[in-house]
């Protein structure tokens, strides 16, 4: 059941991303991703990760999406706008050798990895709940995550100052 | 970690201090700020010190080189002048931004887990991204920003995954940890091919962060759009500190893995060395110049990596001092110069040895200096890399790093040619009592390290 389930997920999983790549309409890409998004979140179910994944469609499907959806309508990309902009053969060409080679590298690589198994007897479900979680982040990983505080502080200093509407002042 | 403590603390007073009316109250302060963390660091000198869980290190390589990226950054500020003139709005985050990149650069050599290393990475780097883009009203500083941002989050995307199938691999963040599953790899042990490919990208990730070619190409475009007072900051802190973190993560946990990484880095430090060089002599402006001339002395910085012996972290930290100090002077100069004729190409220097005596001479020690004639701290910096690099039997790899330090005359020479053989193109450039003071420190400062060498080369 769970395999099956497993293979379902990634099915729906490289479809959609699939679909993000090669739609047309940007508006049906970011509903793709959705999906990708989704289907990701049942990945992280199946591993027991259940913080995560709620965390991943409250963020990202959520909150990140419909920022892409609202910067789309904005900017106000349709297919004409898209077509417009042809890319030249070579650059296609290019881009399809280095991505195979990074494919065939990766293949290469992932055919001789060992899948972990897990021990059924020892195994601890309550692995991925919120409590474990923040347990691990207060104690064993304090330092980075405050420090991460850090890296948000700098990025709305940042934000505010390149978004600040600037006065006349500067050129008396 | 009071390091890491103070600049925060410092960042945020700072912010609060920018709602002041009168900006000139900033830049001493922060000047202050600065020599306190820098006095503050040098304390813990010889006492080795983890801090929660192990996730940071503080000892001496991390003292070393925090003291160098302190250091730059105070070097950098008397450069701001102009900013403080113009009473621009945005002073005290600029100030603030460096105070916060600072302890992302800090983090980046003392960690001890990778993701230390990661997040110390993204607010070195975001803070990077927003000051590339900080001059807003000029469309290549729009372009610096948005092309560095959008090909930097690539990379950390890359660095994120490979750190990601390091712990697939061996099951723990911690370098000194990662570091037997790569001697087992090496010894076809235990064989986890995700280790290679975690390595790769790895790789890949900091090697844009540093700028190593075939991972340099974003640098002479952002750096050219970049405000000149930021691409100081940009080309020696950050490039200081990534090897710093480079370094310790290719000593720490990839020395048993030699053979699966030497020759990617062999290679790479080829093709950064002769793009850094030739690259830089078809350059007109002098900005894309000093952005060519980044990358070169990333490939010098590499070959002290790959030589890789005790030697070659005292040489990395020289040679990262050395390059600073030129550097900051040479870029410093530039802003002055550029601030006042509009110019940032060879031609602005025209006739600067009449106009401003001061300004020429310190500027031609710091091109000798990134030459590396003798005398100047280049000439000992690259003399320590190529002797670490002998021991290690890359005698070809020298011979090629000379060949390139010889087409690095080329073009280091071209601005002292303009400042003494050509005539003025403009009127004397007004020079700030504490910018003047700064660059007559960062001569004495090449001057030292090129004639008692022995005060720094035999720290760690």
């Amino acid at each position: 059941m769970t395999g099956s389930l497993f293979y379902f997920l990634t099915f729906l999983t490289l479809f959609a991303a699939l679909g993000v790549v090669f739609s047309k309409n940007p508006v049906y890409s970011v509903l793709f991703l959705i999906l990708t998004f989704f289907s990701l979140s049942g990945h992280y179910i199946l591993l027991n990760a259940q913080f995560v994944a709620a965390v991943n469609i409250i963020v990202y499907a959520g909150a990140i999406m419909v920022l892409f959806l609202f910067v789309i309508m904005f900017l106000n990309l349709n297919m004409d706008t898209e077509q417009a902009q042809k890319k030249s053969v070579l650059t296609k060409v290019a881009g399809a050798i280095s991505g195979g080679l990074l494919l065939v590298i990766m293949i290469a690589v992932l055919k001789d990895a060992e899948v972990g198994s897990y021990d059924p007897e020892n195994f601890d479900s309550q692995i991925g709940l919120v409590e474990n979680l923040g347990h691990l982040l207060f104690t064993k990983y304090l330092l980075p995550f405050e420090l991460a505080s850090v890296l948000f502080l700098v990025a709305m200093v940042g934000a505010v100052m390149l978004g600040k509407k600037e006065t006349q002042q500067r050129h008396f | 970690m009071n390091s890491i403590i103070l600049l925060t603390s410092f960042g945020i007073l700072n912010l609060f201090i920018g709602f002041s009316k009168s900006k000139k109250i900033i830049m001493p302060l922060v000047l202050l700020f600065l020599a306190i963390v820098f006095v503050v660091n040098l304390i813990g000198w010889n006492d080795t010190q983890t801090y929660f869980e192990r996730m940071l290190t503080i000892d001496n390589f991390a003292i070393a080189f925090t003291g160098v990226v302190v250091l730059t950054t105070i070097l950098v500020l008397p450069f701001a002048q102009r900013y403080v003139d113009q009473q621009d709005e945005s002073l005290a985050e600029y100030f603030s931004l460096l105070l916060f990149s600072l302890v992302g650069a800090i983090m980046m050599v003392a960690y001890e887990n990778l993701l230390m290393l990661f997040v110390g990475i993204e607010i070195l780097s975001i803070s990077m991204y927003v000051l590339a883009g900080s001059d807003k009203k000029n469309l290549k500083s729009n372009e610096a920003g948005l092309k560095y941002f959008l090909m930097g989050s690539f990379a950390t995307g890359i660095l994120l995954f490979g750190i990601v199938l390091i712990y697939g691999a061996t099951g723990t963040f911690y370098i000194s940890e990662i570091s037997s599953a790569a001697t087992a790899q090496s010894n076809n042990e235990l064989t986890s091919p995700l280790l290679g490919m975690g390595l790769l990208f790895t790789l890949i990730g900091i090697s844009f962060k540093v700028s190593v070619a075939p991972f340099h190409f974003w640098t002479p475009d952002v750096y050219e759009g970049t405000p000149t007072f930021f691409m100081a900051f940009m080309s020696t802190v950050v490039k200081a500190a990534g090897f710093a973190g480079f370094y310790k993560l290719m000593s720490v946990s990839f020395a048993g893995a030699q053979d699966i990484w030497f020759p990617t880095l062999i290679a790479m430090t080829v093709v950064t060395l002769a793009i850094g060089n030739i690259g830089a002599v078809a350059q007109n402006s002098f900005k894309r110049m000093m952005a060519y001339s980044s990358i070169s002395h990333a490939g010098y910085l590499m070959i002290a990596l790959l030589s890789f012996n005790d030697r070659s972290e005292n040489a990395i930290l020289f040679y990262s001092l050395a390059y600073s100090v030129s550097t900051v002077a040479a870029l410093g100069i530039l802003k002055i110069v550029a601030d006042q004729r509009d110019d940032v190409s060879y031609n602005a220097f025209n006739g600067l040895g009449r106009t401003n005596p001061l300004l020429a001479a310190v500027m031609a020690i710091s091109m000798c200096s990134l030459g590396g004639i003798p005398l100047t701290g280049g000439f000992f910096g690259k003399l320590f890399i190529f002797s670490a690099a002998l021991e290690q039997d890359l005698l070809w790899l020298i011979i090629l790093a000379i060949l390139m330090a010889a087409v690095g005359f080329y073009y280091y020479f071209r601005v002292i040619i303009a400042m003494y053989m050509r005539e003025p193109s403009g009127e004397r450039v007004q020079v700030s009592a504490l910018a003047s003071f700064a660059l007559i420190f960062m001569t004495v400062l090449t001057f030292v390290l090129g004639i008692a060498p022995g005060l720094l080369s035999n720290i760690l």
